[in-house]
């Protein structure tokens, strides 16, 4: 009898994945692993070559089988790391714990060649956003040399370094991303606003919330829970004008952008090399411009009713060369914030150091 | 295509069992011997042509050597056999290294290793051995004879199967519910032993690599390599083992928990069995064996560890690792031989050499080589670091499940309990067992991108 079901259930699985593979139609994208999938297109370029990444992709419960494959690892393996991330404190951690110094020096070469271009006296104005693991409950050998970066930065940076290290907790950032909760840049608005003179107002906001967020780290253990992302709307920030040198006018809450892929993406139309927000009826009439990453996308809409004009570059879509030509920097208040990921990363910015 | 594949698992091996168990009895060869090839398609491409040739060639010489017992048809034999493995396997490697010694510019070989080549390649030359040494008739059936060579649970990785040991089963086997159910089990024992431990044990070892490394972390790392290899390896044995039994064939074992011997003769009895198998009937016997003088049987010896280390790969650090264990096993067999008592000092001993010896099995680069043994040394390395002890912590279950797995502890207590009153619960157990690691293999298999076999290579 125990041999009749062992038998028959080896067949059975085995014959269930091979007819549902091939009669249920294509999954064409995994909003899980935010990316395409191989459909049966790909068959007919090269059945022999391609016929093991398309059923992989189009096997039936395949966010079921990523699961278990990440809980076997994490809980019966004990084994907190994989996938190049982790899991502390319930928050999905990528692994970035060793420090670059090469890339650091690049990072402080970048932002002071920048700083000399765009402005007589380098009066500019600069700060850190620290990855989550900053926060985290755990040994070191986990941890980038948070104090290491900042000392580097400081003792080398012309411009005056806003600290916010300590205004944030673990709690500020989402569980499966790396990026903080918008919520949580209200906690440092205000020194930003000093920094220029103005005033931080006591500015109503309706909060917003959208479910089913899988952050950028949620594949990696697929059985953690989808987030919501909250924003933070009114009518300032819908009759702003908001435009992209890609694509034109666009909204703050952009949801014709790509949230299929990622929802983060309503925040400011997701990446993008250079926006232009206009707000006529702004607190003051200074004008901004942010030289950023992607932590900078859901910030900005807090500072948007207190600017005229805010001006975002990232130099990971856009040369220097093309922003010094096409963008004016006279009179303009100018940040550069940007997070411990990619002052780690800082080849990726498209600023040639002669 | 490997076993561990979702194209194997839920493509071709369906299909297979469609085909080969509704059609009658007299077709099932063919059919296998058309999946053989395709399996290999899959994975070679146009090689399959190659394999056929060598087995069509092999089959002509053996029927020859059946007719008549002419040693001069057995050397064509074995020189065909041997220059294709030469020609494939070993041409570039002596190409490189007369380009070194002579400061020559010959240019290297556009060719590529074609899969098994050194698997079916054993099998062709101990058939026609055997046939003539009249220990089995030659094949008459040229598709029969194919099938042997290509039969594709054991064509890629072994175990090198002999002739002599299917050929009854080739012309007539019986395929029962409870041989495919054993087949069933033991392909997915081996399935998890290659997905769950091996490829777990991989991607922790070159995460590790990347670190820090201390003292521990190399030894870590070292007791990393002797596991994976062992996972990897005897899991693709597990599986053409289980695969062999659903179509009603009955292979040898190719693993005897080798890494609990008790010393290195020991250990070569049970490692790769197949292997070491080939090498004393075809090479150390013929050569005299020890029933010579002492000189005669310790160079009768290096010859075939040299072999058995080239054949692994054609690069020094295989040589070296042949060589290795010919330093022992001649430590062994002369000096000391007459101090060995089986215990707990002499596994441990055991243990210790073979993982050592997977250090230079692993490390083809014979200056990271250098660099790791002296790392095992402690030679420029901290005793232990943070790095160290995180890896440990995330890497001690994984540890534990190997070291339980490599003997027969667990073999040995459920062959009690079946004996006891027990047994109705362990066949609930057993089938609860088989359903988990069916499923973790296969939920690990489809989030994972890594799996070749170690032993494709060879």
């Amino acid at each position: 009898m125990k041999n009749k079901l062992i038998a028959f259930t080896f067949i059975l699985i085995l014959g269930i994945g091979l007819t549902l593979t091939f009669t249920l139609p294509d999954k064409k994208m995994s909003t899980l692993e935010r990316r395409k999938l191989t459909t049966k297109e790909v068959l007919e370029s090269g059945f022999v070559e391609n016929l093991d990444d398309y059923m992989s992709e189009q096997i039936p419960f395949r966010n079921t089988f990523l699961a278990f494959g990440s809980a076997f690892e994490r809980y019966i393996l004990q084994n907190e790391e994989s996938n190049d991330s982790y899991i502390k404190d319930g928050y999905i951690i990528e692994k970035n714990y060793h420090l670059d110094e090469v890339s650091i020096d690049n990072f402080i070469k970048k932002l002071n060649f920048i700083a000399d271009k765009v402005t007589p006296n380098g009066d500019v104005f600069y700060s850190v956003i620290p990855d989550k693991s900053y926060y985290l409950n755990a040994d070191s050998s986990l941890k980038l040399d948070y104090d290491d970066i900042e000392t580097k930065l400081r003792s080398s940076i012309e411009g005056e370094y806003i600290d916010i290290l300590e205004c944030f907790e673990l709690s500020d950032y989402y569980k499966t991303d790396i990026h903080l909760k918008q919520e949580a840049y209200f906690k440092i608005l205000d020194k930003f606003l000093d920094r220029v003179g103005i005033k931080e107002e006591d500015i109503k906001y309706e909060k917003k919330t959208l479910d089913d967020f899988y952050g950028a780290s949620f594949s990696k253990v697929p059985f953690f829970k989808p987030e919501s992302i909250e924003y933070f709307s009114n009518d300032i920030l819908e009759n702003v004008h908001v435009s992209h040198l890609e694509s034109g006018k666009r909204e703050v809450y952009d949801f014709k952008a790509n949230t299929e892929m990622d929802l983060y993406n309503i925040f400011l139309s997701g990446p993008s090399a250079l926006i232009e927000i206009e707000n006529e009826g702004a607190y003051s009439d200074r004008e901004l411009i942010i030289f950023r990453d992607s932590f900078a996308s859901s910030m900005t809409p807090l500072l948007t009713p207190y600017f005229k004009k805010i001006t975002l570059i990232d130099l990971r879509y856009i040369s220097l060369d093309y922003v010094l030509k096409n963008v004016d920097f006279q009179n303009k208040d100018i940040l550069f914030l940007y997070s411990t990921l990619i002052i780690n990363k800082s080849s990726i910015l498209k600023v040639n150091v002669p | 295509m490997v076993f561990s594949s979702i194209s194997f698992l839920f493509f071709f091996l369906p299909i297979l069992f469609l085909i080969y168990f509704t059609i009658p009895q007299k077709y099932r060869n063919i059919t296998l011997l058309i999946f053989s090839l395709i399996f290999y398609f899959f994975g070679e491409k146009w090689y399959v042509l190659l394999l056929i040739f060598s087995s069509t060639i092999n089959y002509l010489i053996g029927k020859k050597i059946g007719k008549k017992k002419d040693k001069k048809f057995l050397l064509i034999g074995i020189i065909f056999d041997l220059g294709l493995l030469i020609y494939f396997k070993y041409t570039n490697f002596f190409i490189e290294n007369f380009n070194g010694l002579l400061n020559l510019s010959i240019p290297s070989l556009k060719v590529i290793l074609p899969l098994g080549i050194s698997f079916f390649t054993f099998q062709n030359l101990s058939y026609l051995v055997d046939v003539y040494r009249k220990d089995v008739e030659c094949e008459r059936n040229l598709l029969d004879y194919i099938t042997y060579i290509a039969l594709f649970p054991q064509l890629v990785a072994g175990p090198i199967v002999r002739y002599r040991d299917i050929k009854d089963e080739l012309l007539e086997r019986k395929e029962t519910i409870d041989n495919f159910a054993e087949g069933v089990m033991r392909f997915t024992i081996g399935l998890g032993k290659k997905v769950l431990i091996a490829d777990t044990l991989y991607n922790s070892y070159t995460t590790i690599m990347a670190s820090d490394l201390s003292l521990i972390s190399y030894w870590l790392i070292a007791l990393m390599f002797t596991f994976q290899i062992y996972y990897d390896f005897s899991g693709y044995s597990d599986m053409a083992i289980g695969l062999g039994k659903m179509f009603g064939f009955n292979f040898k074992e190719n693993f005897n928990y080798p890494l609990v011997a008790s010393s290195i003769t020991d250990f070569w009895r049970r490692w790769h069995m197949s292997l070491s198998g080939f090498f004393k009937d075809y090479v150390y016997i013929p050569l005299g064996g020890n029933r010579c003088g002492k000189i005669r049987n310790i160079f009768n010896i290096f010859i075939v560890w040299s072999l058995t280390g080239f054949w692994h790969g054609a690069s020094w650090n295989f040589l070296f690792w042949g060589l290795y264990f010919f330093l022992f096993l001649i430590l062994e067999k002369f000096i000391l031989k007459k101090h060995f008592k089986v215990g707990i000092l002499s596994r441990v001993y055991t243990f210790l050499i073979v993982t050592i010896s997977f250090v230079i099995f692993s490390v083809t680069d014979i200056g990271a080589l250098g660099t790791f043994l002296k790392g095992l040394m402690g030679i420029g390395t901290e005793l232990l670091n943070d790095e160290t002890l995180y890896y440990l912590k995330n890497n001690i279950v994984i540890i534990l499940i190997s070291f339980i797995g490599m003997g027969p502890w667990l073999k040995k207590l459920i062959e009690k309990i079946k004996k006891g009153k027990l047994e109705k619960c362990l066949s609930v157990l057993e089938y609860i067992y088989f359903i988990s690691i069916l499923i973790m293999a296969i939920s690990v298999l489809i989030s994972s991108t890594f799996n070749p076999f170690i032993y494709f290579r060879f």
